[in-house]
């Protein structure tokens, strides 16, 4: 049964699945509420909603802005997979505190604070993961854009959604190729296990050796592309960038999710203020 | 061919370092988010650490560019693809991996010289770890209010952050990050550089060495990034954020709450106009 369990976890956590999962979050819902907003507006939005809650200690305030974010993220419509790492970096940034905390002779007293923190933490990177996630790229590095990034940052973000299937294929065509001509020592035992670990550890490091050859010539085909299109000069070019920030518009339905957003935070710093 | 007896890389071949180190050490980090990591006892494996990629890259290139690729590659792939971007604070990531990678390859300048490898391959990583070390113990002592009242918390974070800082240190350190450089080093040195239309790297064409001035530069770039945290993450309050509103902060909510309101009701207004001309258009 166990086994049995374990084999179905494994089965769904390969390489296609992540694959699939990295993918349909960048490209697979373009059509939600969140991935047609103005990258602009997400942006202010995320900025109020990732710096804010940093520096507020109420509770009530932070629990607000913790179910804003949920409805946000709810209709982004995430890849599941990329909640279950929220989920784990929450935890592993707070709870494993909260457990240390216990055993060093900390009660209850420690826990309140650290709620305060879980939500803090939570809060933020759900917004993050409504803007990035939610967001297509394109529009994503056309907002950073606009607001003055460099463009290397912008580049790097297209050039990865775009590469990046084709490297995680490359890599597992690289580790399977390792796989079928070495012989991996057998691990019934203890010691046979950790000679396995040891053993795979080593694949994925030779591994990298064939890699980076083909990723430097790969970057240089690129590099030499860009040069032809005039990367250098357009990446420091205004009316360059002009052309290309043409397609921002700014809609009343963006304006409405702003407005809405705010309202929903003027209630609850009313409710705040009420029950001081 | 004139590009091959310059001592330092031209633009381009900059942009191709960026960019080989950016898409090799996203594809690693991206890998090291979605493992899992595994605990045995208090001592953890995790397989955090593929930082032996830049570091071979920022030994056998310029340092600079293979540095700030890496940074760029994290930022870009692990944290901004999979959503968990953290905003100012990623800023510290970023800025410790840099001049991490970056000092580790200045200080290498021939990397047919094992020793030099071997040593400039666990300075660049202790360094990294050292410093994010320091800006965590900062960061929970700022985040939390009363950080000294609450019972237990202040040893348990220099304990745990401590521990980890030497458990990483000891276990990735030198399996992930020593060992595999000194394999790739030796093996990529010549093979790779004349891909990227480049001479290898020997000690009469390296672009100079650590200087006073790199090290304050290095210097600054860490406390930018302890202060990024700090602002991030600690309890700077926002000059009158509660104080300002204590008094009416009712009567400033409701009216906050109205003005949403008409403006809401404004736009929705607006918005069924325009859905109505578009209508009648067509």
């Amino acid at each position: 049964m166990i086994k049995k369990l374990s084999e179905n976890i494994l089965d769904k956590f390969s390489m296609d699945f992540l694959r699939s999962q990295v993918l349909k979050n960048a490209y697979g819902n373009n059509d939600t509420v969140i991935a047609i907003r103005d990258p602009r507006v997400l942006l202010i939005w995320y900025l109020f909603f990732g710096l804010v809650p940093w520096f507020v200690h109420d509770i009530i305030f932070l629990l607000g802005c913790f179910l804003l974010v949920m409805v946000t993220t709810l209709l982004a419509r995430v890849a599941g997979l990329v909640l279950f790492l929220f989920g784990l970096g929450v935890f592993s940034q707070t709870g494993y505190l909260l457990i240390v905390t216990l055993l060093f002779g900390g009660d209850a007293s420690a826990v309140a604070p650290l709620l305060v923190l879980t939500l803090k933490v939570a809060t933020v990177s759900l917004a993050s993961v409504t803007v990035f996630s939610g967001l297509d790229p394109d529009r994503l590095s056309n907002g950073l854009m606009w607001y003055g990034c460099p463009e290397r940052l912008s580049f790097s973000i297209s050039y990865a959604y775009r590469m990046l299937p084709m490297l995680m294929e490359e890599f597992q065509n690289v580790m399977l190729s390792y796989r079928l001509r070495g012989n991996p020592p057998e691990h019934d035992t203890f010691a046979g296990k950790i000679r396995y670990l040891v053993y795979q550890v080593q694949i994925i490091i030779h591994a990298f050796y064939p890699l980076m050859l083909n990723t430097a010539k790969r970057s240089r085909t690129t590099v030499e592309a860009l040069e032809i299109k005039g990367y250098r000069y357009a990446a420091s070019s205004k009316e360059v960038r002009k052309i290309k920030l043409s397609s921002l518009k700014l809609t009343v339905d963006d304006l409405i999710f702003l407005t809405v957003s705010f309202l929903w935070m003027a209630v609850v710093i009313l409710i705040c203020g009420m029950l001081r | 061919m004139d590009v091959m007896e310059t001592k330092t890389a031209s633009q381009s071949q900059k942009l191709m370092i960026f960019v080989l180190t950016m898409s090799l050490y996203g594809l690693a980090t991206l890998f090291t988010e979605l493992i899992p990591k595994f605990q045995v006892g208090i001592v953890e494996f995790s397989v955090e650490y593929f930082l032996f990629i830049p570091l071979v890259l920022a030994m056998l290139f310029d340092p600079l560019s293979a540095a700030l690729g890496a940074a760029t590659g994290e930022l870009v792939f692990s944290e901004i693809m999979l959503g968990q971007f953290g905003g100012l604070g990623e800023l510290e990531k970023f800025l410790t991996v840099t001049i991490g990678v970056y000092v580790a390859g200045k200080v290498v300048s021939d990397p047919r010289n094992r020793k030099r490898v071997a040593a400039a391959a666990i300075t660049g990583t202790g360094l990294q770890l050292l410093m994010g070390t320091i800006v965590d113990i900062c960061k929970v002592q700022f985040a939390i209010e009363d950080f000294e009242a609450v019972a237990g918390l202040p040893e348990s974070v220099f304990v745990t952050e401590g521990f980890a800082f030497l458990n990483d240190l000891l276990f990735s350190g030198i399996l992930f990050c020593l060992l595999p450089t000194l394999y790739l080093v030796p093996k990529l040195y010549g093979k790779i550089e004349p891909l990227l239309g480049m001479k290898p790297r020997t000690s009469a064409n390296v672009s100079g060495h650590i200087s006073m001035k790199i090290i304050a530069v290095c210097l600054v770039g860490f406390i930018c990034a302890v202060v990024s945290q700090m602002l991030a993450e600690s309890g700077f309050e926002l000059i009158g954020w509660e104080a300002g509103w204590a008094g009416n902060t009712t009567s400033m909510a409701a009216g906050m709450i109205v003005a949403a309101a008409a403006a809401l009701l404004i736009l929705i207004a607006m918005r069924k106009n325009a859905a109505e001309k578009v209508s009648d258009t067509k």
